[in-house]
């Protein structure tokens, strides 16, 4: 008996998203480039506090960034064997894991006698060419493993690399007057961590020993203002049939929004990108060229399986258009942002992050864009790593099933640590829904 | 014309066949077990089956596979998944089913229907091989004691121990310490039903917990284990007579469907004067992609669309130029 091979059609990916890997390749230059030019470095984590540090003339690296960028191009198992050689084990989030590893492998680079069984690094070892940092600055919403791991990080450089935290709070909108981005709650948490954010901008200056420039900083956020704006509009011209672009378009989109350097570049990027979805929508042109099922992401990204699952869904005719991780993260909020006195609303941007909000606002939250993309099915990525993404899920698929009426599968992976991944489990699980969306599509005929 | 259809279940430790004539009667199905995925052990039931009808695959009108090697099998004309097939074997065995529990050699499934029997929520165990019958493999190699003997030396259990490992692996160095500590064989098999059945009900729980509720799968045959899964669900559970062949069933019940749908007028011209051909034609409207549905749903489908998100009350502040926003957050009170 032979295998029998359907032919794959390919995903037809946003041609303007090309741009973001020149990007991301200059960015990633200048980190590695940066002690040698004299730059002070700050590692950070979860929020995007670039722009504060961007403005100062310091140099900042993100470390889920870093660990999606070594995953992206699947040189994420140096730093990752690294770390487990250190001792954190496999259940620790892979993003920290990987960039803990990258630590690691930084200064076994400064100990040869210090080189683990996955031996000294070379020059195309990313891992260890990552520039050790001057300072940290944690300001984590929502996950418990950030604050530990600029900790673990700060002992990996022997406990000399000063550190500022950022409390990010829960918000738990349990109060009457509690809602998205609204109440008494909301307003205080706010107020709170924008007083902190100021406290930062001091701790910045004791590191540069110069007064802060913050006529840059309105600057730069008024970049991203427009930027974010520009990403949210072309966003919301996938709710046309067929989608123009796709939930991995937007995965691709991140790191111009996130963690580059902001700048007229990011604006242009997402300008072109914008522009291609408008052409696109007037042409009928799809991110997938057979459009019959339209799916909700939600979970956290696989840094190593992008191509791999915009390829997987575009085979399936599904269309993957809207997703939590791209759609409520990353500036989701521009008009909070007043460029003129920005901090306030940078604070709530970072508040804001998708898992930062009690259950039943995240979930009327992805209900509502679930019923704007009139998406017909849910795929779940579990991310064995990540249970911050994961806590809520089973809660999403259950509001998803009895208010929308729609399938949900979940699916198990990881963030970088494709060890965690098995295809056909994700085959099994999708088409048995695409399954039932057709009986249902039919018997509703 | 070809008057016969076949349902063909290419699991992960057995391979299942059924053969069904063109009222959806079976005329022939056989279990075969041949080790993961086998080869040998498709084509021995596969060929078991076509002996036992005195068939050859040249009648068949129509193949449809399921199963973990359901893509490998070039004799199928389509394919679907285990979810789709079981649900349809399942309700075509219990029409009155709401839930359908099957735990097979690699993986347990929770699959609930619809009055429709139409699939309308579904779980499946993650990588991990406990819950399954894998698990229950494993564990009487490592207690010496023979698959089909399990069940009945666990209901002889008079002590109840835990087993509190997910992992089938570590679950049994968990059995050979229990054994080293000296309890006894039924009592030690207690614990592992228990546990099988503590896993199926965390399935249970995701798909929601509904009756009448019909068990399928290899493990369907032991007594412990359907034992133990009542007194958690706390209602009994539907045994068929032969449970293993469930997907098979809905393999070729598929079969019979796309097959129907291709040559209705040939087959209703040859099964004229047969009411309960045509009475059945109606009623098996449901559970696949080639069913032809039924207006009811359509309608409470339409309505549930047409039913507008709750809105806010008007004593809210309203964020000054915001229009957008403010939006955006009325949605959400």
């Amino acid at each position: 008996m032979n295998v029998a091979v359907k032919p794959a059609p390919v995903a037809n990916k946003l041609k303007s998203t090309r741009i973001a890997g020149g990007l991301v390749n200059q960015y990633w230059e200048m980190v590695w480039r940066a002690k040698q030019e004299g730059k002070l470095i700050c590692w950070y984590e979860g929020s995007a506090i670039n722009p504060f540090l961007q403005a100062a003339d310091i140099c900042w690296v993100h470390g889920e960034a870093y660990s999606a960028m070594l995953a992206a191009r699947h040189q994420e198992g140096p730093a990752q064997k690294a770390a487990e050689e250190r001792g954190y084990m496999k259940e620790l989030c892979s993003y920290a894991r990987t960039h803990l590893g990258c630590a690691v492998s930084n200064q076994r680079n400064r100990n040869d006698t210090d080189t683990g069984v996955s031996n000294a690094p070379d020059d195309d070892d990313l891992a260890s060419k990552l520039p050790p940092p001057d300072m940290i600055i944690s300001a984590y919403a929502y996950c418990s493993t950030g604050q530990q791991w600029d900790e673990m990080t700060s002992r990996v450089f022997g406990k000399k690399i000063p550190i500022f935290n950022v409390s990010l709070p829960w918000i738990w909108g349990a109060k009457k007057d509690a809602g998205y981005l609204r109440g008494q709650e909301w307003l205080e948490t706010s107020k709170y961590v924008e007083r902190q954010l100021y406290d930062m901008v001091k701790f910045i200056e004791e590191r540069t020993g110069k007064p802060y420039p913050w006529d840059r900083l309105r600057e730069l956020m008024g970049q991203v203002k427009k930027a974010s704006t520009l990403r949210l509009e072309a966003m919301d011209m996938c709710t046309a049939r067929p989608a123009p672009a796709s939930f991995f378009d937007w995965v691709v989109s991140i790191a111009p929004i996130n963690n580059l350097t902001v700048g007229p570049e990011i604006v242009d990027y997402f300008q072109a990108v914008k522009d291609e979805v408008a052409a696109r929508v007037a042409a009928g042109e799809g991110a997938v060229p057979r459009e019959k099922y339209r799916l909700f992401f939600d979970g956290i990204m696989n840094w190593n399986k992008v191509g791999w699952l915009a390829e997987k869904f575009a085979r399936y005719d599904a269309a993957v258009v809207v997703g939590r991780y791209t759609h409520m993260a990353f500036w989701q909020e521009p008009d909070l942002i007043d460029a003129a006195d920005p901090v306030l609303g940078m604070a709530q941007n970072y508040l804001i992050c998708p898992n930062n909000h009690a259950a039943p606002i995240l979930t009327d939250l992805i209900m509502d864009l679930c019923r704007k993309y009139e998406v017909d099915g849910m795929v779940i990525h579990a991310s064995r790593t990540c249970r911050a993404f994961t806590n809520p899920q089973f809660l999403i698929a259950d509001a998803a099933h009895k208010r929308l009426g729609i399938q949900t599968t979940m699916f198990e992976g990881d963030v970088t640590d494709e060890s965690f991944y098995k295809d056909e489990l994700l085959n099994s699980r999708v088409e048995a829904m695409l399954e039932a969306i057709d009986a249902r599509r039919i018997a509703a005929a | 014309m070809k008057y016969y259809m076949m349902g063909i279940d290419f699991g992960s430790t057995t391979a299942k066949t059924v053969i069904l004539d063109l009222k959806g009667r079976i005329v022939a199905s056989r279990v075969a077990h041949m080790g993961a995925v086998s080869g040998d052990g498709v084509r021995a039931s596969i060929d078991g089956a076509l002996e036992d009808a005195g068939l050859t695959q040249a009648q068949m009108g129509r193949v449809v596979s399921t199963g973990y090697g359901r893509r490998m099998l070039d004799v199928a004309d389509k394919n679907y998944t285990e979810i789709t097939c079981h649900a349809r074997g399942a309700v075509a065995m219990v029409p009155d089913a709401r839930l359908v529990i099957d735990i097979g050699g690699q993986d347990s499934k929770v699959i609930a229907v619809d009055t429709n029997g139409l699939v309308s929520q579904f779980a499946m165990n993650d990588r991990c091989a406990a819950g399954t019958g894998k698990f229950l493999e494993t564990l009487a190699r490592a207690m010496q004691v023979e698959l089909q003997d399990m069940g009945g030396i666990a209901l002889e259990a008079s002590e109840t121990l835990k087993i509190s490992s997910m992992c089938a692996t570590f679950a049994e160095t968990e059995v050979i310490s229990l054994l080293a500590e000296g309890k006894t064989k039924p009592d030690v098999l207690g614990a592992v039903h228990a546990a099988i059945a503590s896993r199926t009900m965390g399935l249970v729980g995701r798909v929601g917990k509904k009756g009448p509720v019909v068990m399928t799968g290899g493990v369907a045959k032991n007594a412990a284990a359907v034992h133990h899964i009542e007194q958690e669900l706390g209602m009994p559970l539907i045994l068929p007579s032969d449970p293993q062949i469930a997907g098979a069933l809905g393999a070729a019940l598929l079969a019979l469907d796309d097959f129907r749908a291709e040559h209705k007028s040939a087959i209703t011209t040859l099964l004229a004067d047969d009411d309960a051909f045509e009475a059945q034609m109606q009623a098996d409207k449901a559970c696949a992609p080639n069913c032809r549905g039924n207006p009811v749903l359509a309608a409470a489908l339409a309505d549930a669309r047409a039913t507008p998100p709750p809105h806010s009350p008007a004593e809210l502040a309203v964020p000054e130029g915001k229009k957008s926003l403010w939006q955006k957050i009325q949605n959400h009170i």
